[in-house]
């Protein structure tokens, strides 16, 4: 159970977040928005892949489908009904992706990712220019930023309980067995393909819903904006500097990482890719488990 | 139709050429490169300038890419892979660290293609002539790049299945357990089957320039089509990879033909999706 | 007695090699069976497809009048059949109460919170690792290790349990332990399909034996005449195993 220190501790930390906007520049509220939206991506794409070892490429591909859904339907449908139906949408590509590669090696569902976003944003393209006749779509919400990152904390604050809950439920345990050892896994009782699906429709709809609640910051929308295969790559590198198997790790990467990204797509607007593609692989080889454990390790080590 | 199914031949040559190249990398030098796709543009780029700087043929740029690929490649086995081969505990971990680290390196390669040619639609003109095969008209270009696939598809076949060194090959993609028991340096053969695989991924590259566009950003397609003809035609058999190969040529072909050009990743993927649900370990796979 | 397990026409290929060819036996509640046979006669093998880790390629498991043939791993561990592995595969990331946990909240009654916690504790104190649930399974030896393993099939409250060699590199007093704790189980009205090669403990345990050569099955019956007859087998097959 936890204690009542710490639940209050996390009670004054998300309404001193919550307030933050009131004491901001238009600039900041701005930051807290795509750091929060980061740390949302980071902490649902390792509910999956953490535990699991499946490493998902995919993550733009769902986050393109959620701001695409608000483009097209915003106008026509309420606001809370066009987040539902992103979400509906999202989990039901998570579905089909996960249910056609799941049962097989973690490979195929790597391949399978990692020309998602593409095939996505083509075939939106090609059903853009063909059917509808327009590339583009404004969006037009009565949403200021505060609004947008409000909603963005409480997805964060959903999505960090519920990796929580996970954390201390059977389907927690089964994730761990699954990434140590499927066969063993499945000889225990695990329903392997089954427990590997749920979770990943789960990070999937959290992943779409975060696309969907920050489209309304761009106005504009077009494929090769939503769709734009960065989002993928800095939401893996932020879940790994900090430590994917760890609830707090994806975070502890994601807000020094985002505000490097900030600096460097300010000042290097045409190099960031290299940097961080570089970063990236030196964190492969020097803490391939995160942050958080090596400073376990060198605790642990300072201590015999 | 028939027009459609010789250039379908063509490209689908083109694709059983950097199948094979990324099957010599997955196969036997067990690394799955992410990265693939984006040497095959950088060899597109790399003729693009050899042709239109220095007014080379693309056949000479072949000369300059290909061992050119095949040092990068060995490069970045020594430097990346090697050590992810030395730590992983077990196959899985190598697959995952390998995954993610070229998966770094692919927006490190386009990033720095990127940042030189920006990120346009690029292309050259070479032998853009038609030639009269059977009665319908081919461009020159395609009839070369098909051509080309064909004898470095068969140089490779022949290295493969004629050679000591091909067998050495073919013994660490069946048996890398036992392998070293014959004497066979798996690591080595690891080495060069990675370059050999850069190499061909290279020449896959000059002669996709030839009849094609290409993007900086264009090396996750293909990437992922190479993949795709690697796991329809059996991981690991490279008869398997030659006519997959053809087949997504000529479905893709036929696709844009008559339905959208637009749409063929998408076919692209629905092959893929049925090999997944209905033939996992491919057309030619053995059921393991 | 009552019939708890019939394997039928059981058959396996890997690509030319014919690794179980038709092979047929049953099992009776209560009993402890040996499948005996030198390395590579295809014991693992008919293990893995009564386990659900392969599938066959021809034959019927049955299972208490269910047919497991082609039912998934999990299904076959929630019907009742456990089993440990040749060479032993911890969870390495879980503890050692954890490794045993899993089975408990997956297997065939699911059990969790402090109910399967106080259940982990006994199922440890069976198997004598009384006190180290905490550790991480990676610190155990080799031999704790095992005793992890055999908790964690036990913890799926099985019917019939699959012993790969689980016998295999113990001390003789080890040994001893060994061998009363699998009688325990019968004991328990436990099942027991025994692959193993030490001799002791296949005549202190099976009343019945079945030996394997080549994917085939080339003796059977009671364990004292098929021991008798094993003198004679091996000495025709060359005796490649203590
Ligand atoms: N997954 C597998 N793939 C290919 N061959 C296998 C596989 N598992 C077992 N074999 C082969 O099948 C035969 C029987 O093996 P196994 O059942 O492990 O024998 P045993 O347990 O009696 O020592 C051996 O020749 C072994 O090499
Ligand atoms: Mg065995």
């Amino acid at each position: 159970m936890p204690t009542y220190a710490s639940l209050a501790l996390v009670a004054v930390a998300v309404s001193t977040l919550a307030a933050a906007p009131f004491y901001l520049s238009d600039y900041g509220v701005g930051l807290l928005i795509g750091m929060s939206g980061y740390v949302t991506l980071a902490t649902a794409w390792a509910l999956f892949s953490g535990p699991t070892r499946y490493v998902s490429l995919a993550t733009v591909a769902f986050f393109g489908i959620g701001a695409y859904t608000v483009a097209v339907f915003s106008e026509t449908l309420p606001y809370p009904l066009v987040l539902l139906l992103a979400a509906a949408i999202g989990g039901t590509v998570a579905a089909v992706v996960g249910l056609s590669t799941l049962r097989l090696a973690g490979v195929y569902f790597v391949i399978f990712t990692f020309g998602l976003a593409e095939l996505v944003r083509q075939t939106v393209t090609w059903w853009e220019v063909n059917i509808t006749g327009t590339l583009g779509r404004y969006i037009f919400l009565p949403f200021e930023g505060r609004h947008i990152y409000w909603q963005l904390l409480a997805l964060l604050t959903v999505t960090m309980l519920i990796g929580w809950l996970i954390g201390r439920s059977r389907i927690g345990l089964a994730l761990k067995a699954i990434g140590d050892d499927e066969a063993v896994a499945a000889h225990a009782g695990i329903d392997v393909t089954r427990t590997k699906l749920v979770l990943f429709v789960l990070s999937a709809t959290i992943i779409t819903l975060v696309g969907a609640i920050q489209a309304p910051r761009w106005t504009y929308i077009e494929p090769s904006i939503v769709f734009n295969p960065t989002v993928s790559f800095l939401t893996l590198i932020m879940a790994l500097l900090g430590g994917p198997m760890r609830l707090w790790g994806p975070m502890v990467g994601a807000v020094p990482l985002f505000l490097l990204f900030e600096w460097l797509s300010a000042n290097f607007p045409n190099h960031f890719s290299i940097f961080l593609g570089l970063l990236f692989i030196l964190i492969v080889f020097v803490m391939p488990n995160g942050v958080l454990a090596k400073l376990e390790g060198i605790r642990k080590g300072a201590a015999q | 139709m028939f027009e459609h199914i010789v250039n379908g031949l063509v490209l689908g040559g083109t694709y059983a050429l950097i199948a094979m190249g990324l099957t010599m990398q997955y196969g036997i030098a067990r690394i799955m490169n992410l990265a693939f796709g984006d040497t095959i543009i950088v060899a597109c780029f790399g003729t693009y300038l050899l042709v239109s700087a220095f007014a080379l043929s693309p056949l000479l740029a072949l000369l300059i890419l290909v061992p050119g690929a095949f040092v990068f490649s060995y490069a970045v086995f020594l430097a990346l892979m090697q050590p992810l081969v030395a730590r992983a505990p077990n196959r899985e971990a190598l697959e995952v660290d390998s995954i993610l680290v070229t998966f770094g390196l692919l927006f490190v390669i386009q990033g720095i293609l990127l940042v030189i040619f920006g990120g346009a639609y690029t292309s050259y003109s070479y032998l853009n002539v038609g030639v009269n095969v059977l009665g319908t008209t081919v461009s020159a270009n395609r009839l070369l790049a098909f051509v080309m696939a064909l004898v470095f598809g068969g140089a490779l076949m022949f290295v493969l299945f004629r050679t000591r060194w091909g067998m050495m090959l073919r013994a660490v993609e069946l048996a890398p357990e036992s392998a070293p028991l014959y004497g066979i340096d798996v690591d080595r053969v690891a080495r060069y089957a990675f370059a050999v695989g850069g190499a061909l991924a290279a020449s896959g590259g000059v002669v996709v320039s030839m009849y094609q566009t290409f993007t900086a950003t264009a090396g996750v397609v293909f990437t992922m089509k190479a993949l795709i003809v690697v796991i329809l035609g059996g991981k690991g058999s490279l008869i398997g990879a030659l006519i997959a190969g053809i087949v997504l040529g000529i479905v893709e072909t036929l696709v844009a033909a008559y339905i959208d050009p637009g749409l063929t990743l998408a076919a692209t993927y629905a092959v893929f999706l049925a090999i997944l649900l209905f033939r996992p370990t491919g057309l030619f796979g053995s059921a393991a | 007695m009552t019939l708890q397990l019939e394997v039928a026409n059981l058959q396996k290929r890997f690509g030319g090699l014919v690794a179980v060819n038709d092979v047929n036996f049953s099992l009776q509640a209560g009993e402890i069976v040996g499948l005996l046979g030198p390395n590579g006669s295809g014991k693992t093998t008919v293990l893995n497809m009564i386990s659900g880790a392969l599938q066959a390629d021809g034959g019927r498991v049955v299972f208490r009048g269910t047919e497991l043939t082609r039912q998934k791993p999990h299904r076959i561990a929630q019907h009742g059949v456990a089993r440990t592995f040749q060479l032993v595969r911890p969870l390495p990331t879980l503890t050692v109460a954890e490794n045993v946990l899993v089975s408990f909240a997956f297997g065939r009654y699911r059990h969790w919170g402090r109910e399967a916690e106080k259940l982990v504790e006994e199922k440890l104190e069976f198997v004598g690792l009384e006190g180290r649930g905490r550790e991480r399974v990676g610190n155990l030896t080799y031999i704790d290790q095992k005793r992890m393993e055999l908790a964690r099939a036990l913890a799926s409250e099985p019917s019939l349990l699959l012993l790969d060699e689980w016998l295999a590199g113990l001390n003789p007093s080890e040994l001893k332990t060994g061998i009363e704790l699998v009688q325990h189980l019968q004991g328990a009205g436990i099942t027991i399909l025994l692959v193993e090669h030490i001799m002791e403990a296949v005549r202190a345990l099976c009343t019945r034996c079945i030996v394997m050569n080549a994917g085939q099955i080339i003796a059977s019956g009671p364990s004292a005449e098929v021991l008798q007859q094993k003198e004679v087998i091996l000495a025709y097959l060359g005796d490649d195993h203590a």
